[in-house]
């Protein structure tokens, strides 16, 4: 185990180097199609070293407790250091020269998971060339929380979160980002009417029409816990006028995408079921 | 037309099967004895829940005293299914109790019943993730409890450790990720890193190297049983030390005022 400290050791080194060199990590570099790159270079290197582990013994030992253990106490140290640290906002500049105040871009803190992810892909390689039955909550706990963590992450680049602000009785096509950015969408909300009504309790809707280029696809009612889904974007109740209150012609909507969801999904579902495998089995 | 004047009515006899299933247990009755009389109780407790449900003609679970009713009604569930699957004598006792505290919290104070709940709340997620954490808390509880006896009196403890620390690590896997589900429902992310989100990551890590520590190197015991003590201090930091954090102050969703 003692190597593994020193791998992690030398990862934490190179991350802070990097740090130094390049500053922090640039997550919006990851937008499609360089995540989707990452993603099968990560899979196509995780099998190469797999099918040449018989001849490399850093191969073979990557699937082991002995470095999975370092790794892990890495990423814990790394995710307390999370938690004592204030973070600056999404977006803004870390406020101390050395970058833990943005700790998501902290290469330290990237790199100690993108180690402990190689190694649970290695150890799941391992475990799927030959499927046992007995494997099966094995590999929904390590495929899971690989697939989540790999798809959650390298996905984080593609999700967009907009606002559109619409008026009675127009039709909007442009929604603006938190960097004030505006985007013209492929899809358009036509707002017949908003309203606030008291009775039986408190509540906030808008009645819309969805447009696409070919034409409406839609009309529905959006309300505060009711979310309305159209070409993969979920659309949310989200402000009104309030200087106007229950007079307010004007509904503002929260527009959010996220074309990973399916497959950090996947492994969530993947982890659930390991989880609740501790029910029907005697043992992990 | 049932109200909360009638709670009562059902809520004694319930908690009455509970304490009767919980004293079986504990005196090592048969198994089937002691779940038919948790599984009266439940019944009883259910149909005043389906009752407020027809009455108000929505779920109850909007205010903070029907979120109540709810954890009143899981917490022995969930203190039955963890019995019947390892046979631990107290658990039943354990959420009895807890479940009787809730109940007593609605008869004794009325005023809370029509509290709204914030609207990110009134959500079917809310019940099972706080529940299903709770559980958490109790078994990684007595699982720290049993490491300190065996630090302090020697006394070989590690099988039960062991085995509780897995059930409590899956619970805690389990409402992690309900927490996620239901985030994403609420608030369109599934994981955002707030400090909250923070330090359960920090503890379902520290429980993970526990499980892995002990697969990897079973002789170590000291080591193991001082980690059980990290892995607590984590869970507590997670549950109500974020509250006190100062980096957490004012950045936190989950801190409600």
């Amino acid at each position: 185990m003692t190597e593994g400290g020193f791998v992690c050791l030398a990862l934490m080194l190179a991350g802070l180097l990097l740090q130094l060199a390049l500053g922090p990590v640039c997550w919006e570099t990851m937008a499609w199609p360089a995540n989707g790159i990452v993603m099968l270079l990560l899979l196509t290197s995780i099998a190469l070293m797999h099918t040449l582990r018989s001849r490399v013994a850093l191969f073979r030992w990557m699937a082991t407790l002995h470095a999975g253990i370092p790794a892990l106490l890495t990423c814990a140290m790394m995710t307390i250091l999370l938690g004592v640290t204030r973070q600056v906002p999404a977006g803004h500049v870390p406020t101390e020269p050395i970058g833990i105040t943005s700790m998501l871009s902290f290469w330290p803190f990237v790199l100690s998971y993108i180690w402990l992810m190689l190694l649970v892909g290695m150890v799941c390689a391992t475990r799927l060339v030959r499927p046992k039955k007995r494997n099966i909550p094995f590999l929904l706990h390590h495929m899971g929380i690989f697939i989540a963590l790999v798809a959650g992450t390298l996905g984080s680049a593609d999700m967009q979160r907009l606002r559109m602000v619409v008026q009675e009785g127009k039709t909007e096509w442009r929604a603006v980002d938190d960097h004030h950015r505006i985007h013209h969408l492929p899809i358009a909300i036509e707002l017949h009417d908003f309203s606030i009504t008291q009775e039986p309790e408190l509540s906030f809707s808008s009645d819309v029409s969805v447009h696409t280029k070919n034409g409406i696809i839609g009309r529905d009612t959006i309300l505060v816990n009711k979310p309305l889904s159209a070409k993969g974007w979920k659309i949310y109740q989200y402000s009104y006028d309030e200087t106007k209150g229950n007079r307010s012609d004007v509904s503002v909507f929260e527009l959010v995408r996220d074309p990973w969801l399916p497959v950090v999904y996947v492994g969530i579902f993947m982890m659930l079921a390991g989880a609740l495998s501790i029910f029907a089995g005697k043992k992990w | 037309m049932v109200t909360w004047n009638e709670l009562w009515l059902f809520a004694l006899p319930a908690i009455l099967c509970w304490a009767v299933a919980s004293l079986l247990s504990l005196r090592g009755e048969r198994q089937k004895t002691v779940c038919l009389f948790a599984i009266i109780g439940l019944l009883i407790f259910g149909s005043y829940i389906a009752s407020m449900w027809i009455s108000l003609k929505h779920p109850p679970m909007r205010t903070m005293g029907e979120t109540r009713l709810w954890y009143s009604l899981f917490l022995p569930l969930v203190g039955l299914i963890t019995y019947s699957r390892w046979r631990y004598r107290w658990i039943l006792l354990f959420s009895t109790i807890l479940s009787t505290v809730f109940i007593a919290i609605n008869i004794l104070k009325p005023e809370i019943h029509s509290k709204t709940l914030m609207p990110a709340l009134q959500s079917p997620w809310f019940a099972p993730h706080v529940i299903i954490y709770m559980f958490a808390y109790a078994t990684t509880g007595v699982a720290m409890l049993l490491s300190l006896w065996q630090l302090y009196r020697k006394q070989e403890q590690m099988a039960a450790i062991d085995n509780l620390t897995r059930v409590g690590l899956s619970f805690i896997t389990i409402g992690m990720l309900f927490g996620a589900l239901w985030a994403k429902e609420a608030w369109g992310t599934y994981w955002s890193w707030d400090p909250k989100e923070t330090w359960a990551a920090a503890t379902w890590l520290n429980y993970l190297i526990y499980v892995h520590l002990r697969q990897s190197r079973p002789a170590a015991i000291t080591p193991a049983l001082l980690w059980q003590v990290i892995c607590f201090l984590c869970l507590q930091m997670c549950w109500w030390g974020i509250n006190y954090l100062p980096s957490a102050q004012g950045t936190s969703i989950h801190v409600y005022g």
